[in-house]
């Protein structure tokens, strides 16, 4: 199976221009696509809104007038730009331990040969079958006793002893590269640590980059962990910023709206511009799995 | 037998680079699994020491605690709820995706970016969405004409909504069935064409069978995924109203975080983790005879 199924648009034969059957889907996912973007359009309208007109009824779907100073009021009252850096410094944090720590791993297991590998490599795998919570209590009392409690420590330092879902990417998608590229670098008397790095890895940038967008989109979505570690309000991540402030906001949609869209807008700017690597990265995450 | 020493440094070399991960796996999957063995028999707050009591957390869980029964309701409704829809949902979407069409390209943009939101924004702005009074949900009924409805508020219509917000972000789904029906060779569908077969049949003797292998996984996926929910009712409803909402992994959550009950929550966490693997294993000893492997791809 090819390892990147880019999502391409498939062309069987030259058909008529649109037959019945295409308007019926084309009808379809005119409707299924307006009842996707329909939530996001009425959060625009809201956060743009004055502080009564959110009360209304019958509701304006339009704001009457546009009220854009409520970017600037709603991340105002809530701290919301130290909370802001907080979430990007570790979502940036643990993005590069995840990948600097995969990528080892994963030329590990593909590459080098040792007594091991394989009983290693299925219990990586093997860990992603178990669920996430049944370490949650022993690893609490763990950074505890750490001293590690109302720091982000128990949220970073994990990040940087490899990630099974990537470590186990980047080893499918390293088998699909020939190995005579090391055999000739190890020939002219190369590490595997520099093959690794002026080799292999410029050579795996796709899912390179695709492993970075999903770390990134997890530490920045991440709200367990959070809500269990970090307690004091300056330390917290936006994910549990917002999740708290949704009842001091209980009267002021607006600058509740427009706050959650300043948290959402990141990871929306990273889809726009790094679309091919998310859909990539669902197909390869697929079908490297199916191997 | 006796290993040559740069046969001894290759290895070497090799656990030096999957360190990172042998450290992990230790500390972060082995030793809580272990250790919570132990924990699940104890009396323990957190603060003190763990207390040996053999299985008196599993005797009241099962007997006394009046939350648990319906939290196991609650979670079992939720998973054989949510799992089929989203699986049904995102492989009918991702048929309709397929093939060509004027704005394709625009059609999957807009059906994955929901998945694109966090998921505490998500679900603070469907909060505001299943306002009853003011929220989105109501106020599009209501200029339908529609009756209201009661979404979060009453115990039969929570968790249906939960499981709504969920469809909303099929997207993901969506997105990998869709790289999977691209990848099913064209030369069947031709071969059919030939023999004169209609679109409809091919849907269900090619397209079906060559895509059961990633419908089996993310059948597996979902089921693990869904019974480990807890952001949704943290955000939206802390459980209730009448437990209806209560799902497992959110009662753990309480019970060891605000309730202090850690050895009792680590017995919970062992109860959920055999229904999950029950419901593994029955998924896989029965939809497993289904999935068609192709035989020239077992490398």
């Amino acid at each position: 199976m090819v390892m990147q199924t880019e999502v391409r648009t498939t062309t069987r034969k030259p058909r008529r221009k649109f037959s019945i059957l295409d308007t019926i889907r084309f009808i379809i996912l005119t409707i299924g696509a307006i009842a996707m973007l329909f939530p996001l359009l009425w959060m625009v309208t809201i956060a743009l809104k004055g502080n009564n007109d959110v009360f209304k009824i019958p509701p304006e779907w339009f704001p009457r007038e546009l009220h854009w100073s409520n970017f600037v009021t709603g991340t105002r009252e809530i701290n919301f730009w130290q909370t802001f850096g907080n979430s990007m410094f570790i979502a940036v944090v643990c993005t590069i331990g995840q990948i600097a720590s995969s990528v080892l791993v994963g030329y590990g297991l593909a590459r080098l040969s040792f007594p091991g590998r394989k009983l290693w490599f299925s219990l990586f795998v093997g860990s992603l079958m178990l669920p996430g919570f049944v370490g949650m209590i022993p690893l609490f009392n763990l950074y505890t006793s750490l001293g590690w409690y109302d720091s982000w420590l128990p949220i970073i330092v994990p990040a940087f002893f490899g990630n099974a879902t990537f470590s186990f990417l980047y080893v499918q998608y390293l088998k699909t590269i020939s190995v005579s590229f090391d055999e000739a670098a190890k020939i002219d008397g190369a590490s595997d640590f520099y093959i690794l790095m002026k080799v292999l890895v410029p050579m795996t940038t796709p899912v390179i980059m695709t492993m970075v967008i999903f770390s990134f989109q997890g530490a920045w979505n991440q709200y367990l962990e959070p809500l269990i570690y970090i307690i004091d309000p300056s330390k917290w991540t936006l994910s549990l910023a917002m999740a708290s402030y949704k009842g001091t906001y209980a009267t002021a949609w607006n600058l509740f709206m427009a706050a959650d869209l300043i948290y959402i807008l990141p990871m929306l700017l990273i889809f726009f511009f790094g679309q091919k690597f998310f859909m990539q990265g669902l197909g390869s995450v697929n079908s490297a799995s199916l191997k | 037998m006796t290993v040559s020493k740069k046969k001894l440094r290759g290895w070497a070399k090799g656990y030096l680079f999957i360190l990172p991960s042998i450290i992990g796996f230790s500390v972060f999957v082995a030793y809580p699994l272990l250790s919570s063995i132990y924990y699940a028999l104890t009396e323990w707050s957190g603060y003190d020491k763990p207390r040996f009591v053999g299985f008196d957390n599993f005797k009241y869980m099962f007997t006394e605690d009046p939350a648990f029964w319906p939290s196991v309701r609650a979670t079992l409704y939720f998973v054989i709820m949510s799992v089929p829809l989203s699986l049904i949902l995102g492989l009918l979407l991702a048929m309709l995706l397929n093939k060509s069409l004027p704005g394709i390209k625009w059609f999957r943009t807009i059906y994955y970016l929901p998945t694109v939101v966090p998921s505490i924004a998500t679900l603070t702005l469907w909060l505001f969405i299943y306002q009853p009074q003011y929220g989105l949900a109501n106020s599009l009924l209501r200029l339908l004409g529609l009756p209201e409805g009661t979404w979060l508020t009453s115990e039969t219509t929570a968790l249906p909504s939960i499981v709504l917000i969920g469809l909303w972000q099929v997207g993901s789904g969506v997105i990998i069935f869709l790289s999977g029906l691209q990848s099913v060779p064209q030369e069947l569908y031709e071969a059919a064409e030939v023999d004169g077969a209609v679109r409809w049949r091919m849907a269900l003797h090619i397209t079906i069978p060559m895509i059961t292998p990633i419908l089996f996984l993310q059948l597996i996926l979902g089921i693990i995924g869904a019974f480990q929910a807890f952001n949704q009712v943290q955000v939206l409803t802390g459980g209730g109203p009448n437990f209806s909402t209560s799902l497992l992994n959110f009662k753990i959550y309480n019970d060891a975080f605000n309730g202090r009950m850690f050895g009792y929550s680590i017995a919970e966490v062992w109860v959920l983790f055999v229904i999950i693997m029950i419901f593994t294993a029955l998924t896989y000893r029965y939809s497993n005879r289904f999935v068609y492997y192709e035989s020239d791809n077992s490398k």
